[in-house]
This record gives C-alpha cells, structure tokens and sequence, in this order.
C-alpha cells in the first residue's frame, strides 16, 4: 500500500480520533494499527506535481466537463487536486504523457479561435475550444481529451462531496429490497 | 543449516495444520474440539478477526480512489491480472509478486494471499453442493480416475458444514445442484425476477435461482447478518460472511487446543521410513529465516493446491525420490481450474421507474442444463457449465466510456441511475489432463533459497468447444428473455484466473494412478491428508469451497477415530 510516512501532528490525531468515533458508531473494534493505516490512506498529500499553469488548465477544463449547478462542480469536489496527484502517482507514463499533452492542445486551440490563456476564457469560450479539441480528436485511439474527461469524472463521482451529498450515501443498508419505486430512494445513483 | 532443539516437547503436537485458509481453518476447528492439540502453520501474518484495515475505508479515502500508486501495482503485475483483486480496498490481501516469484511455459493466473484466513477472506462465497453427476463423471466419460466417494458419502458432511457456516439460498429440487440445509434467500431484483420468469417459460422449465452463499441473511452462531454493503472482499467486520477469521478459527481457540504460528512457510514433510510415517513438518521462519522441526502423529496438508503440492515434491527422500506421497508421478499433474470470461449481457427498457436498494453481495445463478441426461448430450463436448449474472442499473462508470460529451446535461444525466442492464457469464468444467501440471524450478529460487512453482497448464478441446456453447446459449437466453443488444462475449480467461485450482494431489482407489485415499490420506503415509484443492479428482462446474469444508471435515473425523484407535 502506498506510504506517506510523515510526521504525526496535530491534524493526524484529530484525523484519528475521527475515524476511531466513525468506527465506534459503525459497531466496529479497531486495532491501533488499523487506525494508523486508515489515517495514512487519508492524508492529503503536500507536494504537487503539475505546473502551475498546467494545474489552472486542468482545473478550468475539469469545471468546465463538469461544471457547477444545482450540484457540485468540479472544482467544489476537489477534482483538480485529485487530478494532479493522480497525474504524479497513479498514472501510467504513456497515461502521463497524454495528460501533458491533452493540457499543451487545449491551450493552443484557446490561443488559436480566442487569442487568450485557457483558463482566464469566458465559460462559453472555453466550451467551444474544448469542443474543438474533442471534434479533433474523434476517432483517435488513445485519446488524450477522453483521458482527462475519464479522469475527471472518476474524481468527481468518488469525492467525498458527490459521494456524499449528490448521490445516495448508504455505508451501512442493513437490507436488501431488490424493486422499490424509484422516487422512494430519489432518482440518483447509490454511493458505492 | 541450524535445526532448532528438534525432538523437544514444545514442538511436539498430536495435529499439525498447514494453512488457515477455508480447508485450514476447518481442519483445525475439527481437530482441536475433537481433543486434539493442534499447532496450525501459516506462511503470512497474522489477521485477526475484525481488523480489516479497509472494512470502513470509503472512496475518497484511497487518494488513487480505484487504483494502485505506480510504486504499488509495479509489485502485483501478476496479481493484477483478475482486474479486481488490486484495487486498493484489497490489494494488502494479495501477494507481493516480486517477493513470490513463479514461472510459466503457458500462462497461469496464480492468485494468493499470504495471512491467517487465505482466500477464505477473498473469495466469492457462492457455495453448491456437488452431485453424483460430478462424483461419476471421470467413470463414465473415462477422463481422469473415479473419484473414491459418492454423493451419499459427502451429503452428511455438506449438512454439518452448512449448519456451521451459514450458507443462504432456495431450496430448488435440482438432482444436478442437492439442496442443503440453507438460511433464508436473498431476493433477485426486478429485471431478475422477469428474466427468470422468462428462462423458464421459453427453455421448458429451465432454473435460474438466487445465487446460494456463504453470506448470513440472519445472525448466525454468534455472527452479524449481512450488512448489504457488497464490501465482502475487504474483510467483513460483522462476521457475516463465512471466513476462517471470523467463523473457523474462533472456535478452535475456544477449545484452548489451538496453537497458530503465523509467518511459518512449511518447506517438507518429515518422512521416517521405519514407521511409514511422517514425523513432522520442517518450516522456515519468513521472518527470521530459522528453521525449525515441529513433530505431530497427523498431519494435514492445507495450504492451497499449488502450495500444499509444492510441499509433497519438496519432501524428497530415499524412498521418495520425485516428492512424498508421489508413487503414481502424479503429484503436480492434473491441475485443473474453472475456464469463464464468457457469457452475453443485455438492455432492458423495463422499470425504469424501479431500483433497489442495498448493495447485494450475491448474484443468480443458472444451474447446469447441458449433458444431464440423453435429450441434453451434446456432441462435441462433455460434462457442462452453469452461469451466474445478475441485473443491475448502470451507475455513473457508464460515462467513462463516451469519448467527448460534457457539461451540466452529462453531470445531471451521471448522477442518476442509467438504464437496466442483465448480463450472465459461464463457469464451466476443466477435465484432468496428465498434461497440465505444476513442477518446481531449482532454478528460480524465492528470497529464502526455496525452489518456485512453474505452470504449464491450458485449454484443450472439450474447453474450447464447450466456450463455444456457454457464449451461444447465454445470447439464446437473454434473447429470450426480451432483452435489447444483446451482446455476446468471450473474453478468454487463461488457467488459475477463476482461483479454483484442483486436481494437482488427486484422489483415487488406485495409489498407482492417484496420491490420495477416498480419505485424503496420502497412499503411502497414512498420517499425511491433504484436503484442499489438490485432492480433487475432477473439477465439476460449481465452485468448490463448500466441497473442501466437508471433505476436510469428513477427513478430520476420520483421522481422529484412526488415532483413537491407535491406528494412527
């Protein structure tokens, strides 16, 4: 399992102790090894590994894919972050060079039809490029712009945001009905 | 090599286990509450009952969400290849593959975990009773050798392991799939049920029942019934699925006879050739690299098919020269494992104002319909395949696949459940084939100097043909069902990806051409059983957990009578 062995601060004990009530409240007995191994998995990291103007494609693009409305956009779920560390990571290399790439075509298609850096276009400006890239790019295998909408909307529908307030979060069912009415559990997807 | 005080009375146990997962866990609760003092030898760490490090874990916890850090999946290449043991919920349950090499002529899918439970805390969990359609096939058809026992021998021990287990399910009347002492079903979803509806009304009566598993829809011998979370594969912290943690293992150390030594690879059997007897197991210490002697009058090897042979052909000796119990040269042949990846899926535009709520740990199950009698024989292959499958509504994954759509229109489409979809996929049977084997290789040897496995093992035939069937059939069905697009699929699945190997230690009525007794007891050193996989004789097309609790349970009974009568 990945480790981030760093210090143990404040924030950790806090973040433990956070778990430790969760669990209590789960019915569940944890070890102490298992609340340090739970707490590891959830510190964020502190390093980054895209460029900062890399980081404010990906963020303008990711709202843009998913933006925000009477829900969550990206950005609200913490996608750009995540896209990031998954980008440094996560990724496989030819994963990694696509997700440079995908970010190097967006730009240039914002500068070529808008004449202006990507991320400081007018929501319908960045549309049309990102539209423009997608068209471009129909048929290729792989492709890069598919890339980082998979990406995006893996971040976005696994977020502690979405997956707790968008979607239907049940950790704990307790039963199984295999046909209720629809507008009994609200026309969302379950938390899984 | 520094043998640590052999002889002494602290290595000394009337039983020894190797291995605690389903087959190793059974063997010691029988043991033990039968009186006898029992030391269980494990290769991994220690797990106890509930830590499981993930049970509670959600999403957004994993900072990869679904996958492996780079650093990570580079040390499970092999592991990864079910694409979904390494997901990070329970990759901490699957070997380091870098640490535990193996080799393969033809590729093999060996997938293990190395920690007090084994697979038992991995597997499926679908559990069925085989029939005497299985126990007379290799007799019939002449593939294989007769297997020593008949369903009249084993239906017993299904009971007394059903009882103890839990294993929920419906009682169908099927000759090919017995009944057993079942908790309540679980119930099939909407589309489920009309499909069932439909199997049956087109293929003359044709079964698809409610999966049967080892999942508790109530509380059961002091466990927690099934939450409905679907997070099995993690560990489950209400003990509602059956494992060694949380159900076998328990009760051994309730008898205070239950010694478990974690981080113990058995590397041989001690064969003394004046009794014919074994003496005792040698083990390497994975942590400290010691060797140590432990001395039992029984010894019952359950470590896995793979792993409890590699044991037999590592213990050479005068007379043993090619692996104890070997005679017959067919220690490490045979190996056999379920061929699936193949089956059909479908849309339905039905219920679209219907969902479900829970997440249900369990699918359907559409039992064996091919070659049970003269008006289903089919001519290009024998013995059959069952289906399991089930119905659900697409969740937001479904956008993945799209190539360019974006915006608020996708978002509000994601969040809400997608259309229905049905899709089955076929288990089916192996034969036992001389040819596919496992050997030892002295020249790739593990960080502890020990030889490693080499596989050369593939489909024939009569699996090739049957795949033919499985996809063919599962498109009638879906087709007849009413479902829309209807797509058929063989994705091919290599040996060891179903991790259901079997036959590699086969039992048999003739130690000329088996290893085993129709008690798991090695021909030729009665105080050696081998009850997991290794001793399957023929593969059949039900999952075989269930077969390898009641064997080792059956054999347990059986080698403590034998001591009791000093037979042993």
């Amino acid at each position: 399992m990945s480790a981030d062995t760093g210090r143990t601060g404040a924030a950790d004990i806090t973040r433990r102790e956070a778990i430790r009530r969760a669990a209590l409240l789960a019915g569940v007995a944890l070890s102490p090894e298992l609340v340090t191994f739970v707490a590891r998995a959830q510190t964020a990291p502190a390093k980054s590994y895209l460029t900062a103007a890399q980081q404010a494609i990906v963020s303008a693009a990711a709202e843009r894919i998913l933006p925000r409305t009477d829900t969550p956009g990206a950005i609200d779920a913490g996608v750009p972050a995540f896209i990031d560390r998954f980008y440094g990571e996560f990724m496989s290399p030819d994963d990694q060079k696509l997700l440079v790439a995908v970010l190097q075509e967006i730009e240039m298609a914002a500068k070529s039809a808008q004449s202006g850096s990507f991320a400081s276009l007018k929501p319908d400006q960045q549309d049309a490029a990102l539209r423009a890239v997608a068209k471009g790019q129909e048929g290729r295998t792989p492709s890069s712009f598919a890339l980082l909408r998979s990406t995006t909307i893996l971040g976005y529908f696994t977020s502690e945001a979405v997956g707790k307030n968008v979607l239907h979060y049940d950790p704990v069912p307790g039963a199984y009905d295999g046909c209720v009415p629809i507008d009994q559990v609200g026309r969302r997807n379950w938390t899984t | 090599m520094f043998v640590q005080g052999s002889g002494t009375a602290q290595q000394t146990y009337d039983a020894i286990v190797v291995g605690s997962g389903i087959s190793g866990g059974w063997a010691a609760k029988e043991l033990t509450e039968k009186g006898l003092r029992t030391l269980v030898l494990e290769r991994g760490r220690d797990v106890k009952h509930p830590d499981y490090p993930t049970a509670m874990t959600e999403s957004w916890q994993f900072a990869g969400r679904s996958r492996l850090s780079r650093a990570d999946a580079s040390r499970q290449e092999k592991q990864n290849r079910t694409g979904y043991t390494t997901h990070p919920a329970s990759a901490h349950w699957f070997v380091d593959d870098v640490e535990n090499p193996y080799s393969e002529v033809k590729r093999f899918d060996w997938m293990r975990g190395y920690h007090v439970g084994g697979r038992s805390l991995l597997w499926g969990r679908q559990s069925y009773r085989w029939s005497d359609l299985d126990f007379e096939a290799n007799a019939r058809d002449g593939h294989g050798v007769d297997w020593p026992i008949r369903y009249q021998e084993i239906s017993p021990w299904y009971d007394y392991v059903e009882r103890f287990a839990g294993i929920s399910g419906s009682r169908d009347g099927l000759a090919q799939l017995p009944d057993g002492q079942f908790l309540p079903p679980m119930a099939m979803n909407c589309l489920e049920v009309q499909v069932k509806d439909r199997i049956a009304k087109s293929f003359g009566g044709r079964a698809m029942i409610i999966g049967r598993a080892a999942n508790l829809t109530q509380p059961h011998n002091g466990r927690g019934s099934c939450q409905y979370r679907n997070r099995c594969i993690r560990g489950c912290p209400y003990g509602a699925y059956f494992s060694s943690n949380a159900a076998t293992l328990p009760a051994a150390y309730a008898t205070g006879r239950l010694t478990l030594r974690p981080f113990s690879i058995v590397t041989e059997v001690i064969y003394d050739p004046k009794t014919r007897r074994a003496r005792g197991v040698r083990i390497v210490d994975a942590q400290t690299n010691q060797t140590t002697e432990y001395f039992a009058r029984v010894i019952f090897l359950c470590a896995s098919a793979i792993a409890s042979t590699f044991i037999l052909l590592n213990s050479k000796s005068d007379r043993f020269p090619n692996g104890l119990g070997n005679d017959s040269g067919e220690l490490g042949h045979n190996l056999m494992d379920h061929h699936f990846i193949v089956g059909a899926r479908g849309v339905s535009d039905d219920f679209g104002d219907r969902f479900y709520k829970g997440q249900r740990p369990n699918g359907i199950y559409i039992p064996r319909f091919r070659n049970l009698d003269a008006t289903s024989k089919q001519q290009d292959y024998v013995r059959g395949f069952g289906y399991q499958g089930s119905a659900s509504r697409d969740n937001w994954a479904r956008g993945i696949k799209e190539l360019s759509a974006f915006g608020a229109d996708l978002k509000a489409d994601l969040i809400a459940p997608g259309p229905w979809r049905f899709g089955i996929g076929a288990w089916g049977e192996c034969l036992p084939y001389h040819d596919n084997r496992m050997f030892l290789s002295d020249k790739l040897r593990d960080k502890w100097g020990l030889p490693t496995v080499t596989f050369d093992c593939d489909w024939k035939t009569n699996e090739l043909n049957m795949r033919k069937d499985m996809k063919n059939a599962a498109a009638e069905m879906l087709e007849a069902a009413g479902l829309r697009d209807v797509t058929p699929f063989d994705d091919g699945s290599a040996p060891g990806l179903c991790i259901h190997e079997m036959g590699t230690a086969r039992m048999g009525r003739d130690a000329k051409t088996s290893v085993l007794n129709g008690w798991n007891q090695v021909h030729a050193a009665a105080n050696v059983f081998v009850t997991d996989g290794a001793c399957m004789a023929s593969a059949s097309c039900v999952n075989p957990s269930l077969t390898y609790m009641a064997l080792t349970a059956r054999a347990c009974d059986y080698a403590v009578n034998e001591v009791k009568k000093r037979n042993l």
